[in-house]
């Protein structure tokens, strides 16, 4: 039993609802095997058929009423179930909002969506199945075995006695295959993704020449594939069998028992049919319970990710921040952020332009997402205005900014409706002249539907240099006073990232500027630079001062240009 | 669907036969469980006088309730089996489809993973079999079944059952399909919508949590979720109403059956011992063909698989295995146009080029200026409409896929594959001994690195090589080409996305490594420039500047402010 069902909203009142139900159907199933094998008893005896049509009757009705019962378990079960899923999608999308893109790409943006999108169905089928299941497993069979107790004792103990063979065996059969089936578990793993992985690589293959014989590879993997998993299989089913097996051997074993005490007429003919007809219906909810048993594993685990999710999430933070204003400045004190950054000391003024350069590893994304509030300082504080801010993780920051990173997310949308993703109520005109700003213009003529063209995905796609100029003509539509850029050209070809450069230097005048990026031909158009080694600012000034300096920044430069070693 | 299906069946159709088989006996086996019990406990209540008189009936019964577990057991076992087996046939098939067009792949599907989605939807085909397949077929046999044994007793009731039966075997299915149809379509549907929203979302967060409009996606988001949440309500509900109506239908039959077969005993056509017996088999015989319904209605989840696979169109190429010999390894470019099937532009124009055995050319041009697709051309992929393209005077696309015996490409995502360093090195050429594996090893500068690992060069590479840096998969890839030795090597953008000085060093690595061979270097940057013979630049498909560094540095205005952004000026 898992007591976490018991803590969801609204959960107990289901239980009760359900277990309700479940007694009266407990009831209405013995009623129905009473009057079904008083009917065939009379029939037997050949009175007319008035007389059992009665007892037919009463048992259709017995019979109608149990599964009504049924249907609106069901309904209840779904509708509880679509309840729970819901506000746990709901609480799951806002955790993974409020804990950002850092922490997003720390979880794996992949393994987020299996999560909401098959996690989520599954944990439904799983409350779905299991509230019912799990009552009738307990209620049905006690108020069965009851009324058979009260009928034919022998029977009765021999129901009883079934039941705790058949779950030890369970356990051994699930103790034993665990154990086949994880001693092969890798190679299963390897086999099973092999082919998977070939499409993946077929590139790779054609220009090795390896590609037509692959083929036999793909052949013979999946056969071996088949035969493991065939193995596995083998001890995957046997609960199942075993549930089978013990379930129709005790109703032979009941029937044969009330044969011979019809014999010695012990028993009578009606007692022994409703006992013939109730041992099966006492085995069916632990032969459902075992069919749905991978279904509510799946969504116990799905459940147990969620929780992980949850229990990151800090509250939001109501911190009230001011605008940025001219003669503003931030000052970072003492700002760490565990393993990636030490220490760090700068000041940001306003409208000013700074570079942060550094070797791959040096810390610039990091310190990139604690400006662009994307994950809080694991020590020290940020001074604005006299006041100090433990995090710029809010909405008040946040909104000030402007973000520009390598890889543009093109939303699946119009090109409209992506341009002015910041600002939802510019005009057509105001889209127009950005697009125009951006250098756009010509991709615009050349798609049939103008501004109205679907892109991203499942519509058009555009080149890494049309993405950047979407991110761009964004920023402009969008008009804040600070704008971050996380590497905007490195993937670019370089006479793209010419023609990109004019467009950006004159998107720089009059606005605060946050640029981190290996590209140092931008470093000169820069303020302030500050150059990062292992986490921390080793150097910090304007790109001549740092040249007549001849320390770090000079031999970053020296480094790309290959004149040391 | 049904097509695809039948070839398959008739493919295996002794495991196939065995499975279902073994499917009716088990059914079979529930329902002669209860005849048989309903029939001893009404034969031993009429207290015959020697116990042997019911002992064969009590052997059958015992026999009975363990036949069922059995033969059901042996059924998921060999039903499984069969088809895996189909599975594995249809890998093969789609591999063999897609591996000539493998390079253009991208150019003509543009959803996401593509290949993923193919390989999972082989997978969902194993329900199609196993869940209505199967099913339906077993199903309907028992319904042959009862309705044969019943008419051997009393044939115009075993008709009027046949036609009762049908209604839960036949009609119930087909509205089902019917109904739910559209519906299920849809909700599939949905689901796609919601796939393709969270993806954009989630790598998108940034702009929304920036734009301050994350709650309106939330809730835009949630509220598209509850819209497929309903499509799946409104299939749930009708298949707990379905449930209901059939669940009704037995017990009516229950009692038809049962006055039947009391009249037929009152008639003394059957013993009165048998009433029993027919009034309780009708239950486990309905529980066998109420999954028809649900069987059937699944169909259209497996379409959209089958459809994707289908629209992988086969084209038939020869294998060519005898590489052509070439006396000398000089590419030539003469007069060469090539315009792409739909395109109104050629995306080369006039192209005239020579390459010598053992030069170093760079390219470069914007995306879409057509560097591409003159790989392509060189590797003998893409035919010229106008003009050749001749490596050793032979024509490239007489090659097939032996031009890899004197190219090697290295590109931009060289793929490793799960298995270990040592295998994914050894692709380029399995005979290797493991002292020329440690040799390209040390080339390629990643013996340091390799044997830090706890296991060396037999580490795994995990998927998709997630264990190793770009720089690191880059220099494992070009161990790959080392032991591979071609006399000419594509290097089609190795270094994007790698920062300046990792690309510099693995640049020079390359350089190093690849010295006496033919390179052609297709770049977005200037990055090393001097190291080259020539330096070619396109735009629109045509060369529109060509020469060395010290030529294009001292006459190119353009050439000398790109290069300074390298220099980082």
């Amino acid at each position: 039993m898992d007591k976490q069902l018991l803590q969801y909203e609204g959960s107990k009142k289901v239980f009760l609802q359900i277990g309700v139900i479940t007694a009266l159907q407990a009831v209405a199933i013995v009623m129905q095997a009473i009057y079904l094998a008083k009917a065939i008893t009379q029939m037997f005896h050949g009175a007319p058929s008035k007389t059992a049509l009665m007892s037919f009757a009463i048992f259709l009705l017995a019979f109608t009423i149990r599964h009504a019962l049924q249907w609106a378990k069901e309904r209840i079960a779904q509708h509880y179930s679509e309840q729970v899923a819901e506000q746990y999608r709901e609480r799951l999308l806002t955790a993974i909002f409020a804990q950002g893109p850092y922490q997003a790409s720390q979880y794996g943006t992949g393994s987020l969506l299996t999560l909401v999108l098959e996690g989520i169905p599954k944990f439904k089928t799983y409350v779905q199945l299991f509230i019912p299941r799990m009552l009738a497993m307990v209620i049905i069979p006690t108020a069965i075995v009851l009324y058979v107790l009260t009928q034919d004792m022998i029977s009765g103990i021999t129901l009883i006695i079934v039941l705790p063979v058949l779950i030890i065996f369970l356990i051994l059969i699930g103790i034993v295959s665990k154990n086949k089936i994880n001693a092969q578990m890798e190679t299963y793993r390897l086999l099973s993704r092999h082919f998977v992985d070939s499409l993946r690589g077929l590139v790779t293959l054609k220009y090795l020449g390896k590609s037509k014989g692959h083929r036999d590879a793909i052949a013979t993997v999946s056969n071996k594939y088949r035969i493991a998993t065939n193995y596995a299989l083998r001890y995957a089913f046997l609960s199942s069998f075993a549930l089978e097996f013990f379930a129709s051997l005790s109703v032979a074993l009941v029937a044969v028992g009330l044969g011979y005490r019809l014999i010695e007429g012990m028993v009578f003919l009606e007692m022994a049919l409703t006992v013939l007809i109730l041992a099966p219906e006492y085995f069916m909810p632990v032969r459902e319970l075992g069919n749905d048993f991978h279904a509510t594993k799946d969504g116990q685990d799905a459940a147990k990710e969620f929780e992980k999710i949850l229990q990151q999430q800090q509250p939001e933070l109501a911190i009230q921040m001011p605008k940025w204003q001219v003669n503003d400045t931030l000052t970072l004190q003492h700002v760490s952020l565990e393993g990636r950054l030490k220490e760090l000391e700068a000041t940001i003024g306003h409208n000013e332009r700074i570079g942060i350069v550094g070797s791959s590893g040096a810390g610039k994304s990091s310190l990139i997402a604690l400006l662009a509030g994307n994950i809080k300082p694991s020590e020290g504080q940020f001074l604005w205005r006299g006041q100090t801010y433990d995090t710029l993780t809010t909405p008040d920051w946040r909104k000030q900014l402007s973000y520009i990173p390598q890889h543009t997310t093109i939303f699946a949308m119009t090109l409209r409706d992506n341009i002015r993703f910041y600002a939802p109520h510019a005009t057509d005109e105001e889209v127009l002249a950005a697009i125009q700003q951006v250098g756009l213009s010509p991709l615009v003529k050349r798609f049939p539907n103008g501004l109205s063209e679907a892109i991203g995905q499942g519509g058009r796609t555009l080149s890494g240099g049309e993405e950047q100029r979407v991110a761009l003509a964004r920023a402009l539509l969008q008009q804040q006073a600070i704008l971050l850029f996380d590497e905007p050209t490195a993937h670019l070809d370089i006479e793209t990232e010419h023609d990109i450069k004019q467009i950006m230097l004159s998107l720089f005048e009059e606005r605060t500027v946050i640029f981190a990026t290996h590209r140092l031909h931008w470093m000169p158009h820069m303020d302030k630079i500050i150059v990062l080694e292992e986490g921390h600012i080793v150097e910090i000034g304007s790109h001549e001062a740092l040249i007549k300096r001849n320390g770090a920044y000079v031999k970053l430069r020296q480094a790309q240009r290959g004149e040391v070693e | 669907m049904i097509a695809h299906l039948w070839h398959y069946m008739k493919k295996y159709k002794l495991a196939m036969a065995l499975t279902i088989l073994m499917g009716i006996l088990a059914l079979l086996s529930a329902a002669m469980l209860t005849f048989t019990s309903g029939y001893l406990i009404s034969r031993a209540s009429e207290r015959p006088e020697n116990i042997m008189m019911v002992y064969v009936t009590t052997v059958i019964v015992r026999a009975l309730g363990i036949s069922r577990a059995v033969f059901h057991y042996v059924e998921r076992l060999v039903g499984h089996n069969a088809v895996l087996e189909i599975l594995a046939k249809m890998r093969v098939l789609l591999y063999e489809a897609l591996e000539p067009q493998a390079l253009f792949i991208r150019e003509r599907f543009t959803t996401g993973d593509l290949l993923g989605t193919l390989a999972d939807d082989i997978e969902h085909l194993q329900d199609a079999y196993i869940r209505t397949v199967f099913p339906t077929l077993i199903g309907l046999f028992v319904l042959l079944y009862a309705v044969i044994a019943l008419a051997v007793i009393d044939w115009p009731f075993a008709l009027l059952m046949a036609l009762l039966l049908g209604v839960v075997a036949f009609v119930y299915p087909a509205w089902s399909l019917f109904k739910m149809k559209q519906h299920q379509m849809k909700a599939q549907q949905a689901q796609r919508t919601l796939y393709t929203t969270l993806t954009d979302a989630f790598l998108g967060m940034q702009d929304w949590l920036i734009s301050g409009r994350s709650h309106e996606f939330i809730t835009s988001f949630l509220g598209q979720a509850k819209e497929a949440d309903k499509l799946e309500r409104t299939l749930g509900h009708w298949q707990q109403s379905r449930n209901l109506q059939l669940q009704l239908i037995t017990g009516v039959f229950v009692i038809i059956v049962g006055l039947w077969a009391g009249n037929q005993a009152a008639e003394g056509v059957i013993l009165p011992t048998y009433i029993a017996a027919f009034t309780l088999v009708v239950m486990p015989i309905l529980e066998g063909l109420i999954p028809m319904s649900h069987a059937i209605e699944r169909i259209p989840v497996y379409e959209s698989s089958l459809q994707r696979i289908n629209a992988i169109k086969r084209e038939e190429n020869e294998a060519q295995t005898v590489a052509p010999t070439i006396a000398h390894t000089t590419i030539a470019f003469q007069h060469v146009q090539f315009t792409y099937d739909q395109a109104t532009t050629p995306a080369i124009a006039q192209v005239d080029l020579t390459i010598q055995a053992g030069e170093k050319i760079a390219i470069l041009g914007q995306s879409g200026a057509g560097k591409s697709t003159l790989v392509q051309l060189l590797l003998g992929n893409l035919q010229a409409q106008q003009g050749k393209v001749t490596l050793g005077d032979t024509l490239t696309t007489q090659f097939g896929d032996t031009i890899y015996d004197y190219v090697s490409v290295l590109n931009q995502k060289p793929y490793l594959f799960a298995t270990s360093v040592e295998n994914n090195i050894k692709l380029g050429n399995q005979q290797a001994t493991d002292e020329e594996v440690a040799n390209a090893i040390a080339i390629v500068q990643l013996q340091d690195y390799l044997s830090t690992l706890p296991l060396g060069i037999k580490t795994q590479t995990e998927e998709t090589g997630q264990r190793f840096s770009g720089g690191e998969r880059q220099r494992l890839a070009l161990a790959r080409i080392l032991l591979k030795n071609t006399p000419i090597v594509v290097l089609d953008e190795p270094t994007v996305g790698l920062d300046p000085i990792t690309e510099r060093q693995l640049m020079t690595t390359t350089f190093q490594a690849l010295q006496n061979k033919t390179i052609i270097w297709v770049t977005h940057h200037l990055t090393m420039m001097e190291e080259m013979d020539r330096i070619i630049f396109m735009e629109e498909g045509e060369i529109v500047m060509i020469g060395t560094h010290k030529e294009l540095f001292s006459n190119n205005e353009r050439y000398r402010q790109l290069y300074a952004l390298d220099y980082g000026d």
